[in-house]
C-alpha cells in the first residue's frame, strides 16, 4: 500500500526534483557532512544510497554520481543501502523513472560538499587560495604545496563548518566516472553468488512461512482442518490470515524450514466460500468493450477505425514475493525487497501500532520489481506471523503464488478514429479507453489520473482521448510504463496502421506530425538513419515515446515468415538529456524491449472459472534467450535536464513490433498480443 | 528424517532432512549457499542452475536422496573471487540488472563451454533455453557467453 504521494511519484506525477535533507551530523569516526556520503580516516568513501536497486540500477548510478564529485575512483566507494527513512533520506519510492532525475542534483551536491570541506581543509592548513587546490583519486594537489591524502585532512575537514564552504559541483567537461561505461556495484557479488536478496535472508533463528491461498478470485476461507500438517516434523505454526488485515488471506504454515512448510501446506484441508468461482476474462474484455462510449462524430468520413484488447499481464520478477519480518516487544525489524521502504516504514507501524521509530525497514537486494514490489501484502503475512510466534519470519511465495495473487496491469480496450486529407496524413482523431483502476492504491483511479499518467501523445493531430473506468474484478497494480503502456502502445500502433493506408513509410509519416517535437524528431532520425532497411524478407516497424522528460524512437525489425515470427533486430534512438550512466541506460532500453517481445508475442494471464490459468514461466510465456533480438541503443545526447529511462521504452518497443508483424502478414493489430486472441 | 552425505563444491558434509527434500532447500539453508536461487521449484526457469557430475542440474526438482553420489558444484564453488573466465566475462559486459537469474546462467553456461568451446548463436540459445531473464539482459548473456569462451580458449592455449 503507498500513498498518494508515494503514486504520484510512481505515476510519474511528483516534482521532478526532490530538496533532499542534507544535514551536518557529527562523527568521531571521520568527515560525515551529510547522510549519504562520509569519508573516514583511512580516506575511504562510503556511499550511502537512499532507494533500493530492483535491477535498474540505482546503486550504480548513485555511487557513480558520488565518485565524480568526491574524485575518488568508482570501485573504492563502500556501498551502503540506507534503511526506511523518508525524514533522514528524501523520497524513496522506485517508481515513476524518477531516480536519477530526482537524485543526480542531490547526491552530486552531498558528495561535493565532502569534496569543499577536504579542499578548503589543505587550502588552510597549506595557507593557498583554495582555488588553488585540486582533488583527484582521493588526494589533494596544489602545483607548489604538492600533495596530502583525504586521510589527512579528514578531522580538519570534519571540524569546519560546512555552512561557511561553498559548495561547487564538478563542470560536465571534467567528467571522469560519469558518462563513461562502469559496471554494476554488485557485479561481482553476483556473479560468486554472494549478493544477498530478500529470500537470502536469515536472521538467527528464522522460521519459513508458506501460505494456503484462495483458489479462485476472492474466494474467503471457510474451514481448515490442520492435523495432518502441524503433525509433520518441523512444523511450528498454523495461523489464519484475515484478508481484510493487509494479506491477500490464506492460511499461513510456519516451520523450520522452507521444505517443511511447503510439505505441511500440502497437507492442509481447506474448505473456501464466497469470491466470484466463474469469473472469466474473455468476459471481462467483452464487459470492458461495451462499456466504451460512444463514438465521437468525426468531422469528415473517418478513414480508419480500430479496436484494440490489451490482456492481464503479471509482473513475475525472477525473485518471488517474500519479506522477513522480527516482530518484537520493543518494535519491529523488515527485511524486504521492496520498491518503497519509506513509506513501508510507514504502513508497517501504523499495521502493527507502534510508534514509526520503533520500526525498521532494511531494503534488500531486489531480484525485479516492475511495480509489484509497492504492495504490502507479502509483508503484512510475515508481519503477522512473526507476531504470532516472537520468531523471525520468512514468508515465501512459490512460483505459483506469485503468478496467481498479483496485483496484475489491468486489461484494457482502445477504439480508435481517424480522418486524413488527401495524401493520408490524419487531420482528426480519437481514442476512447475501457480499463479498470489500479485497486492497490488507496485513492480511487479517476479518467484524468489515467489520461495524466498515460496520455503522451505528442504528434499534431486534434482529439482528446476519452477514459471509462470500471470497478476492477481482481487486484491490479502498477506495471512498468502504468497507463503509458496500454494508451501508448494503441495510439502507435494506430499511426502504423495510417501509414500503411496512406501508402506512407512509418518514419517519414512520424516526421510530418512531429515538426513541433524537435526531440522526438532528433531521435525518430537517429533512429531512421541507423535502421533504414530490413533485410530481405523482414519488415519494420516503428513507435516513438516522450514521457518521464525522455524521448525515445524505436525501429522493430521482425522475421514473419516462420509460423511464430521473430523479432530480429531493434534500434532505440533515446534522449534522456545526459546519460551519467551510459550501460544502465542501455540495460533499461534492452529490458523494456525484451518486455516489448514476450508481450507483443503472446504473454498473458487468463481467467476462466474464476482462478488464474497460468502458474509459471511454462505458461506465462516470458520470452528466453532464442527470442532475444539484436538490440542497438543510440544515446542522443542533448541539453535537456535530465530525464528517467526506467519504463521509457516499453511502449514504443511493443508498438514497433506488433507494426512490423502487421506489415509481414498484411493483418491488422487486434491486441496485445498483436495477432492472437486476447483475454 | 534421513541422514546424507554430500559432496558441494569439493568439501564433503553430512545433512538430515527427508529424503525427498529438493536438494536445493537443503543448499540453501543447511550449507548456507544462497547462490543457487529459487524461482519455480519445477525446473522451469533455471535460477538453481548448479552443476552435477559436469552436467547442468536443477536442484530444485532434485530430491536429495538422489544427490548423495554425485559431484556437485554451485556458483559458489566457480571461484574464490570472480576470477573465472565465465564470471569475468558477466562482469565485464555488465551483464547483470537484478542479477538473480545469473548464477543460473553462468552455470548454464560453465556446462555449456565444458562440453562445447567454440558455442555458436544456436547452440547459446539451446543450452540457455530454460534460464528464465525476466530483466532481458538475453542479448548480454549471449555476447557475454562468447567473451567466456574466448578467455577459456586463451587460458587453454
Amino acid at each position: 500500500m503507498i500513498g498518494r504521494r508515494g503514486f504520484l511519484a510512481a505515476a510519474g506525477l511528483g516534482a521532478l526534483s526532490v530538496a533532499l535533507p542534507v544535514p551536518a551530523l557529527a562523527s568521531p569516526t571521520g568527515l560525515t557532512p551529510n547522510v549519504f556520503v562520509s569519508v573516514d580516516r583511512q580516506g575511504r568513501v562510503t556511499a550511502t544510497i537512499p532507494r533500493p536497486d530492483s535491477g535498474q540500477g540505482v546503486r550504480t548510478v548513485v555511487t557513480m554520481l558520488i565518485a565524480e564529485e568526491l574524485a575518488v575512483p568508482l570501485h573504492s566507494v563502500r556501498v551502503e543501502q540506507a534503511p526506511g527513512d523518508t525524514a533522514r533520506y528524501g523520497i524513496q519510492t522506485v517508481g515513476g523513472s524518477t531516480s536519477v532525475p530526482q537524485l543526480a542534483d542531490p547526491m552530486r551536491r552531498a558528495a561535493a560538499t565532502a569534496r569543499c570541506l577536504l579542499l578548503t581543509a589543505a587550502a588552510q592548513r597549506w595557507r593557498v587560495p583554495v582555488d588553488e587546490c585540486t582533488a583527484r583519486d582521493g588526494v589533494v594537489h596544489h602545483r607548489r604545496k604538492g600533495k596530502l591524502p583525504y586521510s589527512a585532512l579528514v578531522d580538519d575537514a570534519a571540524a569546519l563548518d560546512p555552512t561557511t564552504v561553498p559548495v561547487t559541483l564538478t563542470p560536465e567537461d571534467q567528467w571522469r566516472v560519469l558518462g563513461r561505461h562502469a559496471h554494476r556495484v554488485d557485479a561481482r557479488d553476483i556473479v560468486t553468488g554472494r549478493a544477498r536478496y530478500g529470500i537470502d535472508t536469515a536472521p538467527p533463528g528464522t522460521l519459513v512461512a508458506v501460505v494456503a491461498r484462495p483458489p479462485w478470485i476472492g474466494a474467503r476461507l471457510d474451514t481448515v482442518d490442520d492435523t495432518a500438517a502441524r503433525a509433520l516434523p518441523d512444523v511450528v505454526d498454523v495461523l489464519r490470515l484475515d484478508p481484510d488485515t493487509g494479506s491477500q488471506g490464506g492460511v499461513a504454515v510456519i516451520a523450520r524450514s522452507t521444505a517443511a512448510a511447503l510439505a505441511a501446506r500440502a497437507a492442509l484441508k481447506c474448505t473456501w466460500t464466497g469470491g466470484t468461482p466463474t469469473a472469466d476474462s474473455r468476459a471481462w474484455l467483452t464487459d470492458l468493450t461495451a462499456a466504451l462510449p460512444p463514438a465521437p462524430t468525426a468531422p469528415s468520413p473517418v478513414a480508419l477505425r480500430a479496436t484494440y484488447s490489451l490482456p492481464l499481464l503479471a509482473h513475475a520478477p525472477m525473485e518471488p514475493m517474500n519479506a522477513t519480518v522480527h516482530v518484537r516487544p520493543d518494535g519491529a525489524t523488515a527485511w524486504v525487497p521492496t520498491q518503497d521502504p519509506g513509506n513501508l516504514r510507514v504502513t508497517l507501524a501504523r499495521f502493527l501500532g507502534v510508534p514509526t521509530d520503533t520500526v525498521r525497514v532494511e531494503p534488500t537486494l531486489t531480484g525485479g520489481a516492475f511495480g509489484r514490489r509497492f504492495d504490502f501484502d507479502y509483508i503484512a503475512e510475515a508481519a503477522l506471523c512473526s507476531r504470532h510466534t516472537g520468531a523471525p519470519v520468512r514468508v515465501l511465495w512459490t512460483r505459483d503464488d506469485d503468478t496467481r495473487h498479483d496485483s496484475y496491469r489491468p486489461m484494457s480496450v482502445h477504439r480508435l478514429q481517424a480522418t486524413t486529407d488527401a495524401t493520408g496524413l490524419p487531420t482528426w482523431r480519437s481514442h476512447d479507453i475501457a480499463t479498470w483502476p489500479l485497486t492497490v492504491l488507496p485513492l480511487p483511479t479517476d479518467p484524468s489520473l489515467v489520461l495524466v499518467n498515460g496520455d503522451h501523445f505528442s504528434y499534431s493531430v486534434p482529439g482528446t482521448p476519452t477514459v471509462v473506468i470500471k470497478p476492477a474484478p481482481l487486484r491490479t497494480g502498477f506495471w512498468r510504463s502504468v497507463y503509458a503502456g496500454h494508451l501508448a502502445y494503441a495510439e502507435e500502433v494506430f499511426l502504423s496502421a495510417l501509414a500503411t493506408l496512406g501508402g506512407w513509410d512509418q518514419v517519414e509519416l512520424r516526421k510530418r506530425l512531429l515538426t513541433q517535437q524537435p526531440r522526438l524528431l532528433r531521435v525518430l532520425d537517429t533512429a531512421g538513419e541507423h535502421h533504414r532497411r530490413p533485410r530481405h524478407g523482414h519488415t519494420l516497424g516503428v513507435a516513438c515515446h516522450a514521457e518521464y522528460g525522455s524521448a525515445i524512437a524505436v525501429i522493430a525489425e521482425v522475421d514473419a515468415r516462420a509460423d511464430q515470427p521473430r523479432v530480429r533486430r531493434v534500434t532505440a534512438a533515446v534522449d534522456v538529456g545526459r546519460a551519467l550512466h551510459p550501460s544502465g541506460l542501455r540495460a533499461q532500453v534492452e529490458g523494456c524491449v525484451m518486455d516489448a517481445v514476450s508481450t507483443v508475442l503472446g504473454a498473458q494471464i487468463t481467467v476462466r472459472e474464476g482462478r488464474v490459468v497460468e502458474s509459471s514461466f511454462r505458461d506465462y510465456t516470458w520470452a528466453r534467450i532464442d527470442r532475444a533480438p539484436d538490440i542497438d541503443v543510440l544515446i542522443v545526447p542533448s541539453d535537456a535536464p535530465l530525464g528517467g529511462a526506467g519504463e521509457l521504452a516499453f511502449p514504443p518497443a511493443a508498438a514497433a513490433i506488433a507494426a512490423a508483424i502487421a506489415d509481414a502478414t498484411g493483418r491488422p493489430v487486434t491486441g496485445m498480443p498483436s495477432h492472437s486472441p486476447v483475454g | 528424517m534421513d541422514q546424507f552425505r554430500l559432496q558441494v563444491n569439493g568439501k564433503h558434509h553430512q545433512v538430515r532432512a527427508p529424503r525427498d527434500t529438493p536438494l536445493l532447500w537443503v543448499l540453501r539453508e543447511q550449507l548456507g549457499l544462497t547462490g543457487p536461487k529459487y524461482g519455480c521449484g519445477i525446473g522451469a526457469c533455471g535460477a538453481c542452475t548448479s552443476i552435477v557430475d559436469g552436467q547442468a542440474a536443477r536442484p530444485c526438482v532434485t530430491p536429495l536422496a538422489e544427490a548423495g553420489e554425485h559431484d556437485i558444484t554451485t556458483v559458489e564453488g566457480l571461484s574464490e573471487h570472480g576470477d573465472h573466465p565465465v564470471q569475468r566475462a558477466w562482469i565485464e559486459l555488465d551483464v547483470a540488472q537484478c542479477g538473480y537469474c545469473q548464477p543460473g546462467q553462468i552455470m548454464s553456461t560453465v556446462a555449456l563451454l565444458a562440453a562445447n568451446p567454440d558455442p555458436d548463436d544456436d547452440d547459446i540459445d539451446r543450452a540457455l533455453r530454460d534460464n528464465v531473464c525476466r530483466c532481458g539482459t538475453y542479448s548480454r548473456i549471449r555476447a557475454a557467453v562468447r567473451l567466456a569462451a574466448q578467455y577459456t580458449r586463451k587460458a587453454q592455449s
